[in-house]
């Protein structure tokens, strides 16, 4: 029987119903395993015991009475600190912000809570967002489930180490540069970056306007897709907020890969940014089983990834600076080292480089939807290089920016990434797979198939 | 780094009111500005006709 802090969010309402387990009983189960296991890990930021306590209460007597709200009712979520609990502070890992008390919900938390699902807690992240591993802030930073003396990937570190660990079974992370993705590949996790706009940023602290991105994170691609449904939507409050055109992303999770059209982006990892042995090998692995599994892969060739990796930093560093500005002239002293250096960057970009990006980024994009004329999924490297240990600051710097996410972000195309393998030193390899324009549907498919055939999203980190 | 480029780094720095950045954090400020001239040449070439307008929505479907 599988341990219940290991439950998978789409089996609790079964539990549930069926009384082998109540949302109280999980709750508490997984409030002893943060207390033993959190600081080792640092996931959380800011436990909420009591207010998680509370609401699982009001979910057991809810479904008992038979007033089931859905999928996710008495389901315990994890969430990033760059994203607004009522009544919490959203501290986004900085000095700067240790007394933000949020004064409302982000819309994708209150969607959350109208589905009755649990708020446990707040969660690590790099400073702001953006940049590495830091040992200079308020807070400690998260670390890797599968060796804590590897990082875990970031920005939303606490999210993917969490999940990796058995604390929750969702959680709420945000990408601009690769954020959901990078955790997911490093703890091996599943990580959904859905279409630019699918999910609505408001309440959610910026780190760039047009890069960023609210995802879903979690152990199983079943889960990402419940939580993604039930985060999504309309909201008038984020001006690139739309309604989703598309069907359920759970609809075609059990349909296969056969007669999928997949492009396989093999420059990135080839030869813009060459990857990792063990990495090329564990993405070869994974195109040659969907092409077993009745898949048609083909190579795709897409722009330079280090021209994409080129305009996401400028556009991010750009648009970042024109939050920022002030604090960064008044208390430069209160960011930690990494953030500020990426920050003060933005103070020497220029109206012409931010533009030259976006032109850049309209390029990519058309390209980008000129390979989806012939294929329905891409696959690529997330990760160039498996995680390094969280105190080796030079490899650290030098594989941080070696992956492939930021192309997406560039356009805004759907993305999962999840595990692919194991390292010769037990750390998740990881792949990606990219979609069309709100077709989450299609991108969820290839990552069900691949975990059914990979197997990898079953195993678990030794108890650390 | 030259003279001269330091020097150049932090007359844009103290334009862009980062004073006490420049006396704190020096070393910060000056690496962050390196940082921009290798992006800015990674950026790669435009077509002429090529507008910037960004994807602010994405309006097409699957």
């Amino acid at each position: 029987m599988t341990a219940p802090h290991w439950s998978d969010a789409v089996d609790l309402a079964d539990a549930y119903r069926a009384g082998t387990l109540s949302p109280v009983e999980l709750v508490r189960d997984l409030l002893d395993r943060i207390a033993g296991l959190d600081p080792k890990i640092n996931a959380f930021i800011r436990l909420d015991a009591e207010g998680a306590l509370d609401a699982a209460h009001v979910a057991e007597r809810e479904i008992h009475a038979g007033r089931v709200r859905g999928p996710l009712h008495g389901v315990p979520v994890g969430i990033k600190d760059i994203i607004d609990v009522a009544g919490m502070p959203t501290t986004c890992h900085s000095k700067i912000l240790l007394d933000n008390v949020a004064g409302a919900d982000a819309d994708a938390v209150a969607r959350l809570r109208r589905a009755g699902a649990i708020i446990l807690g707040k969660l690590s992240t790099h400073e702001f967002a953006l940049g590495g591993p830091s040992f200079d802030l308020p807070f400690p930073p998260a670390r890797n489930p599968w060796n804590p003396a590897y990082h875990p990937g970031g920005s939303s570190s606490g999210s993917g180490a969490g999940l990796a660990a058995g604390f929750f079974p969702l959680a709420l992370g945000t990408d601009t540069g690769g954020s959901v993705r990078n955790p997911a590949s490093a703890c091996g996790i599943v990580g959904v970056k859905p279409t630019y706009g699918l999910v609505s940023r408001r309440g959610v602290f910026p780190l760039a306007y047009t890069l960023d991105h609210v995802g879903a994170m979690s152990r199983t691609v079943a889960d990402a897709a419940a939580l993604l449904e039930a985060i999504m939507g309309r909201d008038p409050g984020d001006p690139a907020s739309v309604r989703s055109p598309g069907r359920p992303p759970s609809a075609d999770l059990a349909r296969g890969v056969r007669g999928l059209r997949i492009g396989y982006v093999r420059h990135f990892h080839e030869t813009d940014m060459p990857a990792d042995a063990q990495v090329a090998v564990a993405l070869n692995g994974v195109a040659r089983d969907l092409t077993a599994e009745g898949a048609t892969v083909e190579t795709v060739v897409l722009p330079d990834l280090n021209a994409f990796s080129a305009v996401n930093r400028v556009i991010l560093q750009s648009e970042a600076w024109a939050i920022h500005s002030d604090w960064l002239r008044t208390r430069p002293q209160d960011y930690g080292q990494s953030a500020r250096r990426r920050l003060l960057a933005g103070a020497f970009l220029t109206a012409e480089d931010y533009i030259q990006a976006q032109r850049r980024r309209t390029q990519m994009i058309a390209s980008v939807q000129q390979a989806f004329q012939d294929v329905d999924v891409l696959l690529c490297a997330s990760a160039m290089d498996p995680p390094c240990r969280i105190d080796d600051d030079a490899t650290v710097a030098r594989t941080y920016p070696r992956q492939a996410r930021t192309p997406f972000n560039v356009t805004g195309h759907p993305a999962v990434a999840m595990m692919a393998g194991l390292s010769d030193e037990g750390l998740p390899l990881s792949v990606q797979f990219v979609g069309r324009y709100f077709d989450e549907v299609t991108v969820l498919r290839a990552a069900a198939a691949w975990e059914r055939i990979g197997g990898w999203q079953a195993r678990r980190p030794p108890e650390p | 780094m030259t003279d001269e480029a330091e020097k150049i780094i932090e007359t844009l720095a103290r334009a862009a009111g980062l004073d006490l950045a420049l006396a704190e954090f020096r070393e910060d400020v000056m690496a962050a500005a390196s940082q921009v001239q290798a992006q800015r040449r990674a950026l790669g070439e435009t077509r002429p006709t090529c507008e910037p307008w960004p994807p602010m929505r994405v309006v097409t479907g699957p």
